[in-house]
Formats: structure tokens, C-alpha cells, sequence
């Protein structure tokens, strides 16, 4: 006997997520079914709408540059009205933990790199460290963690021009780890304030950094200020050290990432969205041209979930949503077409930052975000395609990748919430 | 268009989940097995690290991703070394679950643990004798069984407590579970076995230990509720499942109780029974760990027909509309999804359940682990490690509605119990209670 | 003190490193100039193999019995660069009967140890050969790394007084009255403590006599000092798997061919490789077919290949010569032999020799012979001690392996670092507090970067040589930026980054060649976090145009919208608002409110 409901959404990404919630608010029974976790555990936690297009930016109104993208891309098919759709999800998802909602304006945030990029929607942790203010920061990394030097990002942010001046110290953590400890174990001692000579973690560190303190209106650490606890941590280190503390985003692991991700899912609950979580969607059985189930492979046993529509949000090349061999690239679970050149030498160019055919590889919507075949048609009547799995954009290079997720889960969960609940 | 014109329409075979590999055993008769090329499939996401909860109480273990893919890799042949963090993994498997890549974590780990264990631990060491002791759990809880009361005042015992301590390094913080005056197996002969005969439903049950020795009302909550649906229930003799073998590397144990759990069970297949587990660890070793750790005739076929009860009952009952007419007295319920469940993807099948149910609150108290793995909060060394990876259950069990835990992990329920002094109940009993 | 005769070496691979080493340790006044880095040419790009013989005792006998002899010696003098694997050639049920017992016969002549195994015993050895083979001969094949190599002979060399000059080009052989008695460098840009020129300074530097050991670029050396010298380079694919399939060096057991050895190196197996002439040894096609050939013909041998994921391919040219008249067809025919051309006694130019040929097992046998003739043409007598005086990190290295688990490094890493730095070790690892790894593929510590740096410079490109960092299946995504950061304080921001965009553009070179399966997703998530989260494509630091930072988000500082952009409405009051839709037919496609 099958599980059913009215809305199956296959992935457990931003895209995954928001269509459900999108879903969800047409008063449809939406099921999310994810396998593992998903790519926002690599990203940053910042919402990038649009930084660049058309040889143009960094677009200070993301609205502006969506003319100018390429033939293809999705934001196209949605349309302004579902860029904004998708962030008004999103604002309402993760509420206050997120900044940037008071303006079409991006902010130029500054990643642990030291580059500033453009971005719509950036974590309450972030907001005092945007490059787009002014005020002058002093930025702290630490010994041990290889990833973030803050005396080269504070240099970076000088060389980019920023209007206030940075600068950075690389300082001892009040306790002492193994060099290979992780940042969870950073965040955690922050999060308990554990014990270290002569105090406690958080009056230690906020000591060390006020002696490295000169003057500087801000103060930022690379974003490991605790976890369950983070507010608290901020706010004592902030108090302490008498100036604003920030948090700058980091590549994986990233902690800022998994937030997010505990946000969404929270919502996701919050909206009486069903959740089957850690098994792959692997195959299907279709009729008349309609997805009628969905077969999970629950550790090697097909189990069925059958819905009326199903909107498919497995992600891009990170996220498995495709899978490649020597010869071709594929959709694996309804096996999409997904246009690739022949000879694979094509998929990438030469320059490690040219303009990847890799990078916009995915299926190919119809005008309701319908996957379709070679021949233009939809390869099924209620199958639609939401993130990382649809084609046309390099999200990586226009700096859009989570507003792409946003904008096609919110119209493709309202297109399968509003078809099911007709 | 139809289902026939769909391209690279996959077919379901066991790996079509991930891009696996057939690991071969190095070395004839022994357990070592070559996993470096598991390391394929990692592309150094971190999302495993992040989910250790481990790592984030103890910078001695390096986390997963460095116990598994990367150790495997930078592997020779000749190489007899593994780290000795491996022994601070508490093998909850949540990298498994966060891996988006198909990288073999636990069973990187569990082979790495056993190597390490059969090559680098000194078998006299008091570490080896402990961890030996708390892996059978099963032996010593039959001995116990034989004289519950006794045994109960023993254990309890507040000097036995602190003997165990400093000789064997198993806390006295704890207490240990009591064994229960009547086994399940006892209750089973007693009533005469199955009350229900079917042709057509059948299934074979696999209690464990804990729900035989220690909390028998868990098993004769199974077997009611299946026998309510018209399944004919067997119990056929059986050895633990292995996951505290698994965990303290432990691997010749774990495969000497396979081998007569595979053969008690994987004959029933074929007369149509299916195999269901009350304790989620016992159906991931059964479904996971054993076909990946062990080469014995059957054990494929007995993972694939392995399942966790609730989860049995919603695939082939309509089990949502049976609670929606039901109902029961006004409770109200703190679950915590035990980390081997959510693996199997069955974390929040108890939540969505009862919530239809009249009469019932129940709040998932978040995702994070319980800390007692097993036996890991078992350790007298572990203990703190432990009760801090569980302060965050502890504390959101606080703040729920719920004044009573649910969970189907007997061993998180030990730690439910512990941290919060909450009683705790398995689902089969509330559904026992709302259907039978 | 009577000065001592100079020679002048040309080239910086092993060949050349190993005769400045031979000559500084014979007492004579060394300089060597290499255009790139060292190993910039073929010694860099090779798959590794030290030679048992095994692969000539049917076609080229003197050859193997070379190889055989220098693959003693270099296991007791680099016993650092040197993994002694063992090697097999293995029989298919295909492949001829007599040419296995013609290999088994050859191997015994040459004095190769050879021992016939069966199908089982084999699978025994290499669990994951294919089931079906018939049968193989066990050899003393091995691995070197030939980096580690080259490295510690021009770290000798400078120990008994050589100068060695890399990014320093040979623009001219300087000719006078017939003779050669020096070249004109142009020194180019590039750092590093063998880096003491200007770039674009152009340096004269004459000495006694000359020595060519460019290998395939034998020839425009010979062009600029006017004599021909028939190198006919020939390139070679080398495919890299991710993981080590095999720990032997694993040869099919038949004529030659393409494709026919797999060689665990390191943290990798190499597949190797093609035979093809090419006109130019720095610009030649670089091929898919080739890397197909590869995994296809390979995975005969082990299976698991076929599905395997490979990290990324490289190509090397192989310095082959024939004498003059010879003309062979196919390159694959061409003598392995090496040559030594004296140009006073072939050209009636005195004062230089070429070195062209050989294979990087007999390199020191060949610098040892070119040195011998260099001697008697300086008349000089000195004898040659490079087969026993052990390389730096090589000396004591047996007792090294004893404690290489220490250093307060997990036990893999710990045991990685040592082998990498050999004797060093203790003194490496130590000089770091706190030492965390850098990058966690190749298990490198940030005190392994550092000391490399000291022989780097800025090029990190050389510290992955040195160190191997970059170079496991995530090829730098995760690790490029950190090695950067490892340059500072020494060096400034705008280097670090142009350090790290070379590094970044290096490893994407040969990364395209693994583009598929596993590897392209590694490299989606490598530009996403390179391009996305980092936005090095776009840095603001390097484009020409100033931002306008006032033009962006500044907090909600200034209420109201301070970037002048027309509002569309902004909705973090979590209302349902709608903006027309002003430009719907430019945006085309589903509307959103149907």
C-alpha cells in the first residue's frame, strides 16, 4: 500500500524545502522525501539573488540584471514575480534570523576569502560585518583553523576598496584543541562557555581580542560563535568587547549552512509538511503520461509513495540531482533529458573561471517548470522541477544560486500544490 | 508520453543508491577488507564531520570524514596502523546519514575499528576486557535473568557500582538497566506461543536483548498489535544483533551471532515471513551492517526482508486511517528519534503517526543524538562526553510539552531516563494502547 | 687555493640535478640553469616507475641490466623517494605463452629476480586483478617519486658548493673561436632560494665546459650552439586514479603496447601510457581518446577500473634519440638507450656535450658517465661517490620508520609525512605549533607547506611538487586557498592571490581531463565554492572599475532605501505583496499568479 499524498517533493535542499512550503500553502498534503543532507551544508548561508549579468556587476539591484541573463535561464520562466515569490517564502520561513528583507538593494558581504560579493538575504550574525557599511573592523582568525587568515582577508578588503579601514590578528583560542579539531567543537565550547584557566571560554577570547582591539567599531570571527547558543555568545562577546560582533561566512564546514538548513526544516514542520527523510528516490511508474508513484529504495527495499504531483528538487551536480559517465549526463530518477555537448572537452573550458557548459547543466523547463524532452514537450503532465536539477544558469558565476532555488520552488510548489488541491 | 518512452529509467538493485563497490577480502579468513576504493566516492563536503556528535564535545576524535574516507585512502597495504581515535567513534552512524555521496562510512569505521581491535588492542588490557564485557550485553544479561532480583539488588548496588568502576571502566554514574522478573521469551511459552495463524501474514519477530531481558512489555506490545492485524507472529531463537560487537570492534563476536541469527531467520523467507525488529539498532544491523561486514549464505536476503514495526505496519496496513478513528487518554509525549532510525529513515514516522491521534501531543525534540550510543555513555571514560552530546535532548525534552520520552532505542531511552528522570515509552506501547 | 675547472649544466630534471650532484661532490665548480622550476619538463611528468628491468629483458637487454643495477642503488641512497611495491606481469589467457617464457628467460639473464605465480597466488598479491588471468611473473618493480628526487640531488648539489639557477632560460650558446664556452640566460620571473636574477635580466655565464641534459629540448639547445641533435620526443599519457587499486606495479605481460602498466604511487595509481611522436615537446594535442584508451584497455587487467574514478590526467614527452641514418617507423621502437654526444668528437664543436635518452631508473648511472667524460676532458681525477653517499632525508631512513607514528599526529598522517620527508622528518614537523593539516586528502601539515616554501617561494606549484598537497581527488577545491594563506606574513595579499590563481589554474589543467562521474561532481562543488562563496571569479580586489559601496545595502541604517534603486516592494514584514508585473514579456514564461 502506497503513502500518499497530494504533493511529493523528492530532495532536501532550499529548493526542496521551498516548494514545499509553497506547496503547502495552496492547503495541499505535501510529503518532502530527502535522501542525505543536502548542499546547504557546503554553502556559505548567505541567499544570493543575482550579482552578475550580461558582463555587468556587482548589480547592486539584483532586479535590474535579470534582462540581461542568457536564453535558458529560469529566471525567465519565473519571472520577477517568482524571484520575489520565492524570497517572500523564505523571509517568512526563517524570520528574523535573516537580514537584507528591507531592501531590493544587495549587500556586499565579505566571505572568509577576504572577496565582498553581492547577496540578498545574509544571517542576523552577519549583518554588522557587511563591507556596504562603514565603520572600521578588525577581523580575528585563529592559529589552528587553516581557512580563514584574517590579516590577508582585512588586506583583501583594503584592495577591493571598502569605505572604512580593516585589520586582521591571528590570535591563540582560550582553550586548547588538537590541531584537527573541528569547528563544531569551537561552536560547542562557545555554546557551553566551558571552563580554560583564569575564566571561562567566552571572557577569555573577548580578553584576548580586547587587547588586539584599537580603536575598530566592529569586531569579526570566522562563523563558529557557537551553535544552539549563538545569540548568547554574540551578545556576551559583544558586550564584553563593547562594539558589534560579527560572523563571517565560511565554505564548508559550514555552520551557517546547517542553521539554515535547521531553519527550513523547521518551518517545513511548522507548516504540517510530512517528512521522510535518508532514503533515495530511485524510480517511478508512471500512466497516461502522470507520475502515479515514486519508488524509495528504503536500504535496498522499494517502497512507494504515490502523490498527484511531483515536483522534483534533487539539486545540481553537487547534490546528485544529475550524474554524469564519460559519454552522458542524466537525470537518474525519471531519466530527464538533459542537453550536454558530445565530447565531454566541451562540458568545461580551459580557464578554470570561463563559462563552464558544466555549470548550467540540467533539465529543461517548460513555462510551468515542467522537465521536458528532446522534442519540447513535458516528459510528464504532473512532474515539475525545482534548484539545482533545472538547466540554464551558472548559478556559481552570477552569484543566484539560492535565489533560483527560492524562485523555482516557489512557483513549481504553488503550480503542484494549486493542480492538486483543484 | 509514457512510463516506456522515460530514458535511463533505473532499475532497483542494492546499490543503485550509491556508485558501490564490491570490497574483497584481502586477506582469506579474516575480516580485513579493502574499502580505499569507498574513498571514490567522497568529495570532501564535510557534511559528516558537522554531524558528528562526537567531534563536538571532543577534539580527540577527528570526526568521520578523517576516520573514513581519508584513513582508507592514504591506506598501503602494508600499513598495520589504524589511528587509535577510531575506539572514541560511538557508531551512531550519522555520517551515513549525512553523507550526499555514498561514501561507506560505518562500514569504513567498523572495519577500521575491528582491525585495530584484533591488531593494535592488548587483549588483556582492562579497555579490551570492558569493551568485550559490554559488547555480549546478551550473555550477561541471561546470567542476570536467571536471578533477576538478585541480580537487580547486585547491580544496584552502589559498591558493586564503584567495583565496576575502577576494575572494569563502566561508570557507576548509571544504573543499570534491571532485568525484568519474566522474560519476554518466558511470557512467550507461557501463553503457548502464536495466538494467531495466517497463511498470508506472517512474520518472524527479533526482540534483541533489551526487549527480552529488560523491557518484555515492548515485545508483548508486537506481538498484540500484529496479532490484532490478523500476522501471525514466530520468535525464533536468536543471538544479539551485533551493534555493541560492532561498536567496540568486536567483529568475530558479531559474526558468530550473524551466522545463527541469519540461520534462524533467513529459512522462514522463502514460508513467506518477514523479519520485524522493535529496537531500531537491531534493524540496522540486520538491514545494513551485516551484509556489508559479513559474507554468509542468506544474509542478503535477510536484509531485504528486515523491517522496524511501525514502519511495517504503514507500508502494508493502512495504519494512518486506523489511528485517526482511534484515540486514546489525553498524554502528551517528548520523542527523540534515535540516530539508527533516522538512518533507516524512520525519524519522523512515530511524529506524523500520532499525530492523528486523538488524545495525543507529540513533539519531536530536534535531531540531535542522545550521546549513549550503546554502550559508549556506558564507558567510565565516555561518561561525560556522553552526557554533553545528550544536554541538548535533555534540554529540549525540558522544554517540551511532554512529561513522558518516547523513543524506539533501548539504549536511548536508558539515556532519556537518566538525564531527565522522564519515563519513557516505545511507540509500539501507545499503539498497542490506541489499537489492541 | 687553485680554482677549480666550472661546468655549466643545462636542465633541472633529474638527469641534470644528478650531474650537478655527481660533479659538486667530485669538487668541481657547478652551475646549473633549469628555465622553469625543477622537473619543470619530463622528470615531472612521468608515472614513477623504477625500473626492475622487467619491462626490457625481451627487447632491449643492456637496458634492463641497467635498470636492474640503479634500482639497488637507489633504494639505498633514496630510500625517501623509493616505495618498494614489487611488480607483476600478468598473463591474460590472450596474451602468447612464448613471450611469457621469453620475459621469465630474459628476466634471468639480465639477472632480474623472477618468480612464475599462478592466477591464485597472484589475485593473492592483488586481489582485484581480473578472474580470469592466467598467470604472472613477480619482479622488483617499485615506485619513485621523482620530484622528491630531483629535489634532494640539487639540494645535495648546493651542499658541495653548486649554484643552481631555475626560471632562467638558455637564450644563446655562447660559441667563440669554434668552442663553447658559456650560454646567455634570460632570467625570467619566478621565486625561490634558486632564483637570484631579475626577470628579463639577461645574465652571460661562461664556464669550462658545457653539459646539455634538456632532454626532449636537446635539440633547440643544440640549434642555438648550431649543431643537430635528432631528439624525436615522443608524449605519453598518465591517467591518475583516485585511490590505489593496486599496491604493485601491475604491467600486462606482452609485446609493447599502449596502456599496459599500472603504477601505485603515492596515495594513487597511474595508468600508463601512449606512444605518439610529436613535433613540439611544449605544444601538442592532449587527447580524450587517450585517457579512454586508458581506463578501456587497463580495466583487462583490474576490472574495477571501468567504474574507478580518476582525478586527472597528464602527459609527458619522452626524450627518445636514434643516431643519425636510423629511421624507425614507429617511436614505440625507438631505443630506450641513452646517448651520450660528445659535439667536439660529432660536430667538431668542443667544449659541450649532449645527454639524450635513457629513463629516469639510470639516471644516476648516466650522470655518473657524463661526469666521468667531463673529468677526462677537464682533466680532472676525482672519483664518482653518488651510488653511496645517501640523498638528504635518506640517510638513516630505516630508523626513521621506526618512530614515524610520532609527532603528535594522527597515526596516518603522521606515517605519510614521514615518508614524504624521509630523515627530515623530526626536524620538519617539529618546527610548527599549533600544526594542522592543511590538506587533508594528501594528509600535509601546514609545518610540511612551510618548510617547502623555503625552496618555493611564492610558487605553490612547487610546494604541491614538494608536499603533494592539491594533488588528492579534490583537487585544491578545499585546500588551494589555505596553502595560499600559508604565504603570509611573508609575502603580500596581491601575491598570495596571484600565488593562488596560478596554483587554482595548474590544477584545473589537468582536472578536465577527469571531468565525469564523481570527479565532475567534486568539480561543481569546487566552482561553487571557488565562484560562489568565495567569488573569485569576480574578486572586486583585482577588477579595474571602483565600487560603489553606497549604492548597496548598508544594514538599514539609513530607514528608508538608501540604495536609490526603485522599490519593488520590499516584504520582510512577511505580507503577500505583489509588484506588477512590469516587463513580462522580456521575462516570458510562467506567470506567477495563475
Amino acid at each position: 500500500m502506497a503513502i500518499t499524498d497530494d504533493v511529493l517533493v523528492i530532495g532536501g535542499g532550499i529548493a526542496a524545502c521551498t516548494a514545499a512550503l509553497s506547496a503547502a500553502e495552496t492547503g495541499a498534503r505535501v510529503r518532502l522525501l530527502a535522501h542525505k543532507k543536502s548542499t546547504l551544508r557546503q554553502a556559505s548561508g548567505l541567499v544570493d539573488v543575482l550579482g552578475y549579468a550580461g558582463g555587468d556587476g556587482p548589480l547592486s539591484d539584483p532586479y535590474a540584471g535579470l534582462d540581461a541573463l542568457p536564453e535558458g535561464h529560469p529566471y525567465h520562466v519565473v519571472g520577477e514575480d517568482g524571484v520575489r515569490a520565492g524570497l517572500r517564502i523564505f523571509d517568512e520561513a526563517v524570520g528574523d534570523a535573516y537580514r537584507g528583507g528591507h531592501t531590493d538593494s544587495n549587500a556586499l558581504v565579505m566571505t572568509h576569502g577576504g572577496a565582498v560579493k553581492p547577496t540578498a538575504r545574509y544571517p542576523e550574525s552577519v549583518a554588522p560585518g557587511l563591507a556596504s557599511t562603514s565603520g572600521d573592523m578588525l577581523l580575528v582568525g585563529f592559529a589552528g583553523l587553516t581557512d580563514f587568515d584574517a590579516p590577508v582577508a582585512a588586506d583583501h578588503l583594503t584592495a577591493a576598496g571598502v569605505p572604512f579601514s580593516p585589520r586582521g590578528v591571528t590570535v591563540e583560542f582560550p582553550k586548547r584543541f588538537r590541531a584537527d579539531a573541528k569547528v563544531t567543537r569551537f561552536a560547542k565550547a562557545l555554546d557551553r562557555d566551558e571552563d580554560v584557566d583564569g575564566g571561562t571560554v567566552r571572557s577569555a577570547l573577548a580578553d584576548t581580542v580586547a587587547e588586539e582591539l584599537d580603536g575598530e567599531s566592529r569586531v569579526g570571527f570566522p562563523a563558529m560563535l557557537g551553535d544552539d547558543h549563538d545569540e548568547e555568545v554574540r551578545a556576551e562577546l559583544s558586550d564584553r568587547l563593547g562594539v558589534p560582533v560579527f560572523e563571517v561566512p565560511t565554505g564548508p564546514p559550514s555552520l551557517l549552512g546547517l542553521k539554515l538548513e535547521d531553519m527550513l526544516f523547521d518551518a517545513l514542520d511548522e507548516a504540517g509538511v510530512r517528512i521522510s527523510a535518508g532514503n533515495p528516490a530511485v524510480d517511478f511508474e508512471a500512466e497516461d503520461g502522470r507520475v502515479e508513484t515514486v519508488v524509495v529504495d528504503q536500504k535496498s527495499r522499494p517502497t512507494p509513495y504515490s502523490a498527484d504531483q511531483v515536483v522534483l528538487a534533487t539539486g545540481g551536480l553537487v547534490g546528485k540531482g544529475l550524474d554524469s559517465d564519460r559519454e552522458s549526463v542524466t537525470e537518474p530518477v525519471f531519466g530527464c533529458h538533459v542537453p550536454h555537448p558530445e565530447d565531454r572537452y566541451d562540458w568545461s573550458e580551459p580557464e578554470a573561471f570561463g563559462d563552464h557548459a558544466f555549470a548550467r547543466f540540467g533539465v529543461v523547463p517548460d513555462d510551468e517548470l515542467r522537465p521536458t524532452g528532446e522534442d519540447g514537450e513535458p516528459h510528464f503532465e504532473n512532474l515539475r522541477a525545482a534548484g539545482g536539477v533545472v538547466g540554464g544558469a551558472d548559478v556559481a558565476r552570477e552569484k543566484s544560486a539560492s535565489g533560483v532555488s527560492l524562485a523555482t520552488g516557489a512557483v513549481a510548489g504553488r503550480l503542484a500544490g494549486e493542480e492538486a488541491t483543484r | 508520453m509514457s512510463d516506456a518512452e522515460s530514458p535511463g529509467n533505473p532499475t532497483l538493485t542494492p546499490d543503485a543508491q550509491t556508485d558501490d563497490f564490491e570490497a574483497v577480502e584481502v586477506f582469506p579468513d579474516s575480516t580485513d577488507m579493502d574499502l580505499r576504493p569507498g574513498a571514490d566516492n567522497c568529495y570532501k563536503c564535510t557534511a559528516c564531520d558537522v554531524s558528528c556528535p562526537v567531534a563536538e564535545v571532543d577534539d580527540e576524535f577527528p570526526g568521520p570524514k578523517f576516520q573514513g574516507p581519508e584513513q582508507w585512502r592514504l591506506k598501503r597495504k602494508e600499513d598495520e596502523a589504524v589511528d587509535d581515535s577510531i575506539m572514541s567513534c560511538s557508531n551512531c552512524m550519522r555520517c551515513d546519514d549525512a553523507c550526499p555521496s555514498g561514501v561507506p562510512l560505518s562500514q569504513m569505521h567498523n572495519t577500521a575499528r575491528g582491525e585495530y581491535v584484533d591488531e593494535e588492542m592488548d587483549k588483556l588490557s582492562r579497555e579490551y576486557i570492558r569493551n568485550r564485557i559490554l559488547a555480549n550485553y546478551g550473555t550477561l544479561a541471561q546470567l542476570g535473568s536467571m536471578f533477576p532480583r538478585l541480580a537487580n539488588a547486585v547491580m544496584g548496588n552502589s559498591v558493586v557500582q564503584r567495583i565496576n568502576e575502577k576494575v572494569l571502566g563502566i561508570t557507576a554514574e548509571r544504573d543499570f538497566p534491571e532485568f525484568a522478573t519474566q522474560t519476554f521469551r518466558e511470557w512467550w511459552n507461557e501463553r503457548g506461543g502464536p495466538q494467531v495463524r495466517s497463511e498470508e501474514k506472517r512474520v518472524a519477530y527479533f526482540h534483541g536483548c533489551y526487549s527480552n531481558y529488560n523491557t518484555p512489555e515492548v515485545g508483548k506490545a508486537m506481538v498484540r498489535l500484529f496479532e490484532s492485524f490478523g500476522y501471525e507472529v514466530v520468535v525464533p531463537k536468536q543471538r544479539c544483533s551485533g551493534t555493541p560487537m560492532f561498536a567496540n570492534g568486536m567483529l568475530d563476536d558479531a559474526k558468530r551471532a550473524a551466522g545463527i541469527n541469519v540461520e534462524n531467520f533467513a529459512g522462514l523467507i522463502p514460508e513467506g515471513y518477514d523479519i520485524i525488529a522493535s529496537c531500531t539498532s537491531c534493524s540496522m544491523s540486520l538491514r545494513q551492517e551485516y551484509p556489508e561486514l559479513f559474507d554468509i549464505d542468506g544474509i542478503e536476503d535477510l536484509s531485504a526482508h528486515t523491517y522496524e514495526a511501525l514502519e511495517y505496519l504503514r507500508i502494508h496496513e493502512d495504519l494512518e486511517s486506523e489511528v485517526r478513528e482511534a484515540s486514546v487518554e489525553d498524554q502528551s509525549f517528548a520523542y527523540h528519534a534515535p540516530c539508527h532510525g533516522r538512518n533507516q529513515g524512520l525519524d519522523r514516522q512515530a511524529v506524523e503517526l500520532f499525530r492523528q491521534l486523538d488524545g495525543v501531543d507529540i513533539e519531536d525534540v530536534g535531531d540531535s543524538c542522545s550521546g549513549i550510543s550503546g554502550t559508549y555513555g556506558w564507558k567510565e571514560e565516555k561518561y561525560d562526553k556522553s552526557m554533553q552530546i545528550g544536554a541538548d535532548m535533555f534540554d529540549h525534552m525540558e522544554h517540551a510539552q511532554g512529561d513522558v520520552g518516547m523513543t524506539e532505542c533501548p539504549t536511548c531511552s536508558m539515556q532519556m531516563e537518566h538525564g531527565t528522570g522522564y519515563d519513557i515509552k516505545h511507540p509500539l506501547q501507545l499503539l498497542e494502547e490506541a489499537l489492541v | 687555493m687553485k680554482k677549480s675547472p666550472s661546468v655549466l649544466v643545462i636542465g633541472g630534471g633529474s638527469t641534470g640535478t644528478g650531474i650537478a650532484r655527481d660533479l659538486a661532490m667530485r669538487g668541481l665548480d657547478v652551475t646549473l640553469v633549469e628555465k622553469g622550476n625543477l622537473t619543470h619538463g619530463t622528470t615531472g611528468r612521468m608515472h614513477g616507475l623504477l625500473h626492475s628491468g622487467g619491462r626490457y629483458a625481451v627487447s632491449d637487454q643492456p637496458s634492463a641490466k641497467e635498470c636492474i643495477e640503479e634500482n639497488r642503488v637507489l633504494r639505498r641512497i633514496a630510500g625517501h623517494c623509493v616505495e618498494m611495491t614489487g611488480g607483476l606481469f600478468v598473463q591474460r589467457p590472450e596474451d602468447s605463452d612464448e613471450y611469457f617464457e621469453k620475459k621469465l628467460e630474459g628476466c634471468r639473464e639480465c639477472g632480474i629476480p623472477a618468480e612464475v605465480l599462478s592466477a591464485e597466488e597472484a589475485r593473492e598479491i592483488e586481489p582485484y586483478l581480473a578472474k580470469d588471468i592466467k598467470r604472472a611473473i613477480k619482479v622488483p618493480d617499485g615506485a619513485v617519486d621523482p620530484f622528491r628526487l630531483c629535489v634532494a640531488n640539487a639540494a645535495s648539489a648546493v651542499e658541495h658548493g653548486a649554484r643552481i639557477e631555475t626560471h632562467s632560460e638558455v637564450t644563446d650558446v655562447l660559441v667563440e673561436d669554434g668552442e663553447v664556452v658559456g650560454v646567455e640566460v634570460t632570467h625570467q620571473t619566478g621565486t625561490g632560494p634558486y632564483v637570484h636574477g631579475e626577470p628579463g635580466e639577461v645574465e652571460e655565464i661562461r664556464a669550462d665546459y658545457v653539459v646539455n641534459a634538456t632532454g626532449a629540448w636537446a635539440g633547440q639547445i643544440g640549434d642555438l650552439a648550431g649543431v643537430d641533435v635528432e631528439v624525436r620526443p615522443s608524449k605519453g599519457v598518465m591517467t591518475i586514479m583516485n585511490t590505489r587499486q593496486v599496491d604493485t606495479v601491475v604491467n600486462r605481460c606482452r609485446p609493447k603496447g599502449d596502456a599496459d602498466i599500472i603504477v601505485p604511487h603515492e596515495t594513487t595509481c597511474i595508468l600508463g601510457t601512449t606512444d605518439e611522436e610529436v613535433e613540439d615537446p611544449e605544444d601538442y594535442p592532449e587527447e580524450g581518446w587517450e585517457v579512454d584508451l586508458m581506463i578501456e584497455t587497463l580495466s583487462e587487467l583490474v576490472p574495477m577500473l571501468a567504474e574507478a574514478r580518476t582525478i586527472r590526467s597528464f602527459w609527458g614527452v619522452r626524450p627518445l634519440y636514434e643516431p643519425p641514418g636510423t629511421g624507425t617507423e614507429d617511436p614505440t621502437d625507438i631505443t630506450r638507450e641513452f646517448f651520450l654526444l660528445d659535439h667536439d668528437d660529432r660536430d667538431d664543436l668542443p667544449g659541450m656535450t649532449s645527454i639524450v635518452g635513457g629513463k629516469l631508473t639510470t639516471y644516476r648511472m648516466m650522470a655518473e658517465q657524463i661526469s666521468d667524460h667531463v673529468c677526462e676532458k677537464l682533466d680532472v681525477e676525482a672519483e664518482c661517490r653518488t651510488a653511496d653517499v645517501p640523498l638528504p632525508g635518506s640517510e638513516d631512513f630505516t630508523v626513521l620508520r621506526d618512530y614515524m607514528d610520532d609527532f603528535g599526529l594522527r597515526s596516518p598522517i603522521g606515517r605519510r609525512s614521514a615518508q614524504r620527508l624521509g630523515s627530515r622528518a623530526d626536524e620538519v614537523l617539529n618546527s610548527v605549533d599549533p600544526n594542522p593539516v592543511v590538506c587533508e586528502c594528501e594528509a600535509v601539515t601546514r609545518a610540511e607547506i612551510q618548510d617547502s616554501l623555503d625552496t618555493a617561494g611564492t610558487e605553490l606549484n612547487s610546494v604541491r611538487i614538494q608536499t603533494r598537497a592539491s594533488m588528492g581527488n579534490c583537487q585544491g577545491a578545499i585546500c588551494c586557498h589555505r596553502m595560499a594563506n600559508e604565504l603570509a606574513p611573508e609575502y603580500d595579499e596581491e601575491t598570495i592571490r596571484a600565488s593562488l590563481d596560478d596554483l587554482y589554474q595548474e590544477r584545473w589543467k589537468g582536472e578536465r581531463h577527469a571531468m565525469w562521474g564523481t570527479q565532475l561532481s567534486q568539480t561543481a562543488l569546487k566552482h561553487m565554492l571557488h565562484a560562489a562563496t568565495m567569488n573569485r571569479d569576480e574578486d572586486p580586489a583585482a577588477a579595474d572599475a571602483d565600487i560603489d559601496f553606497a549604492a548597496f545595502d548598508d544594514g538599514g541604517a539609513s530607514e528608508g532605501d538608501a540604495s536609490g534603486v526603485a522599490s519593488g516592494g520590499a516584504v520582510a514584514d512577511g505580507g503577500r505583496e505583489r509588484t506588477d508585473r512590469a516587463d513580462d514579456d522580456a521575462l516570458g514564461g510562467a506567470d506567477g499568479d495563475n
